[in-house]
């Protein structure tokens, strides 16, 4: 008897973890979404409101802003980075000694912290001192003074430019990977059978990284949509709200209004959104994996 | 005429020599094989001419024309890999039509022609599968399906039966030679196996650390090896090489004395292989040595004796009955043939044939 259950008895402490630091938080702030909760009058969350929370997303513009800020930032962020990827993997491809060391420090942009980038591309595109700004103030002219972050379009593209900046480095890896699985006989048979290095690339090499590019988008799909840093230390949402990402939409209608069953609501929507890609990103790994056994 | 071409070519890879220059030319319609062990390079020279790798110096040929600057598109040759190089994204019929596709046939001309090409390698039901669903085969004649499709001015082959099992092998073997029969191009083919070299060259180049050690027919190279390597690396099991010298007739080494017709030299090897040797029972025999190993392989038995360390084998008939530790008596047969070789050149000083009066 005794060995039938210890083994149950192994899982309970990492069981209780689980529980404690992930379900139960999910579940409490997915009945929250049912409920009526601002924090600057009650203790605790008051009476079920049904739908009410979720309704009131679906009305109010900031909300709606933030959905469309999100779908911008996600489409551009994952397009360019993807593309940046490919290319600087087929760059690197290559062995060398210039390329193992381009490879290496290829790494330093995504090993710092989000939220410094954010922090440092604020000062680097102050109009006055900033480094960027200024240079391209002297070699512009017309682009003298201009206060980057102050203009709604300028502020979402450098936006954009952190994040692409901080993952083309981690994804340029995967493609690498990717890169490194292809036989070197396919391409080798296609030069012979006749074709330029252009259709070489584009016809036998990417067409066998599908499914890296694949992964490599669904992920970063999944990292960009949780966009929170740079929007705090950057732009912090503006101006206006044009820059406001649903992390952070979510963010400042809980702590900054403290209205906790509106954001759970909130959170739950961008959970489900995630739930959803994330479904795909595994049904198509599983796929991968499938096809390689095969 | 001349298709291919090699004057002087060598190739480095920094300090390490893969081919010592080496010239080599290749006669229209012949089926050439490079032969050698593994490091040899033969696939470097194969690539070379496939334009997959630079030479470092020397000149190549295709038809008279210098290709050393061409890339392998506009060589006009076509490649089976050993891997086979399959593209794994397209289907069997794209994976063939993809070589017309590039010289920009149109789509009726290319169906058609694929079409003809998968009957003539018996694909032509499983044109719509991937490669990753084929057997190994299977694969193998896509591969040379995409090769054939159009008609090139050469085949280059590498090592395209060594992932093969050893059935399929013989079976892809006689196939190779007979569309080779049929289509009359000129073919380079690298292997490792003699068998496939002696079965399907017009003529061999064995190859030994970077260089070409003789160049001939299958039948020469079998019966005339120009040098100690040769001898022993072609035919299975591989010659007999024992050391000794020659003085007033006879070749003489430890329990062996066998009447040759070479004059008197020392430090040499004589060379002889196992279907030359029997064994008789006079005890006069030039060998004397026991049985160490019977093998029997069924066209024939493979007895190994040994005398010390000198080792010899002697392929008997298939009803040969011997016990282990028997001692027996070898002596050369009337049709055989006796190779004497310098033993510090490696070179091949004399062939004699077997007489039992004078040799």
């Amino acid at each position: 008897m005794r060995d039938r259950y210890f083994p149950y008895a192994l899982l309970v402490p990492a069981f209780v973890i689980v529980l404690a630091t992930t379900i139960y938080p999910l579940a409490y702030s997915f009945i929250t979404s049912f409920r009526e909760w601002d924090l600057t009058r009650q203790r605790r969350p008051s009476d079920f409101v049904g739908f009410g929370n979720y309704q009131h997303a679906i009305t109010e513009a900031a909300f709606q802003s933030s959905l469309w800020v999100t779908i911008i930032f996600v489409f551009t962020s994952v397009l360019l980075t993807l593309v940046l990827a490919i290319l600087l993997s087929l760059l690197l491809r290559r062995q060398g000694p210039l390329h193992t060391f381009t490879r290496i420090i290829l790494i330093l942009p995504f090993a710092m912290s989000p939220a410094l980038i954010g922090v440092s591309y604020r000062f680097m595109f102050n109009p006055e001192f900033g480094v960027i700004a200024v240079g391209l103030g002297s070699i512009f002219p017309t682009l003298k003074g201009i206060p980057w972050l102050a203009n709604p379009n300028l502020a979402m593209a450098i936006l954009v430019l952190t994040d692409v900046w901080h993952w083309t480095p981690y994804m340029t890896f995967m493609c690498l990977g990717g890169l490194a699985s292809i036989p070197r006989e396919t391409e080798e048979a296609a030069k012979i059978d006749g074709a330029s290095s252009f259709r070489v690339m584009w016809e036998i090499v990417l067409p066998q990284m599908k499914g890296v590019i694949l992964i490599t988008a669904i992920l970063k799909t999944i990292f960009a949509l949780k966009m929170f840093d740079q929007v705090v230390t950057l732009t912090g949402g503006g101006p206006g709200i044009s820059t406001e990402t649903l992390a952070y939409f979510v963010f400042k209608v809980g702590f900054k209004w403290f209205d906790m069953g509106y954001a759970s609501a909130l959170a739950w929507v961008l959970t489900l959104i995630m739930i959803f890609i994330s479904f795909w990103y595994v049904r198509i790994l599983l796929n991968e994996n499938r096809a390689i056994i095969k | 005429m001349t298709e291919v071409q090699l004057v002087d070519v060598e190739k480095r890879y920094g300090s390490f020599v893969a081919l010592q220059k080496q010239s080599l030319t290749i006669q229209q319609g012949e089926f050439l094989v490079l032969l050698g062990p593994s490091g040899c390079g033969k696939t470097t020279t194969m690539r070379m001419i496939a334009g997959l790798e630079e030479v470092t110096s020397g000149k190549i040929l295709i038809a008279n024309e210098l290709v050393n600057d061409k890339p392998p598109k506009d060589r006009d040759i076509a490649m089976v890999f050993q891997n086979y190089g399959l593209y794994p994204h397209m289907s069997v019929a794209q994976n063939i039509e993809y070589p017309l596709k590039l010289r920009g046939m149109d789509k009726a001309t290319r169906n058609k022609r694929v079409l003809e090409i998968a009957i003539k390698v018996e694909l032509e039901s499983l044109l719509k599968r991937r490669p990753s669903q084929l057997s190994g085969g299977q694969r193998q004649r896509v591969a040379l399906a995409r090769a054939i499709v159009r008609t090139p001015k050469i085949f280059l082959m590498d090592e395209p039966l060594s992932n093969l099992d050893a059935k399929l092998r013989v079976t892809m073997r006689a196939e190779l030679k007979h569309l080779h029969h049929e289509l009359g191009v000129t073919t380079v083919y690298v292997t490792h196996d003699q068998m496939e070299a002696m079965t399907l060259a017009s003529r061999i180049a064995v190859m030994r650390e970077g260089r070409i050690v003789q160049l001939d027919t299958p039948k020469n190279i079998y019966s005339k090896p120009d040098n100690l390597f040769v001898a022993g690396f072609i035919g299975s099991p591989s010659m007999n090489l024992i050391e000794g010298d020659v003085r007033s007739g006879f070749f003489r080494a430890t329990a062996v004395k066998i009447p040759v017709q070479f004059q008197d030299a020392t430090s040499v090897v004589l060379g002889v292989r196992p279907e030359d040797l029997k064994i008789v029972s006079k005890n006069s025999a030039p060998i004397t040595a026991s049985v160490y190993a019977i093998e029997l392989t069924g066209e024939s038995t493979l007895v190994t004796m040994k005398h010390e360390a000198t080792s010899i084998c002697v392929r008997e008939s298939a009803d040969y009955e011997a016990r282990i530790n028997d001692v027996c008596h070898i002596a050369a047969r009337t049709t055989g043939k006796l190779h004497l070789f310098d033993k510090s050149t490696g070179q091949r000083i004399s062939t004699c044939s077997v007489k039992p009066t004078k040799c």
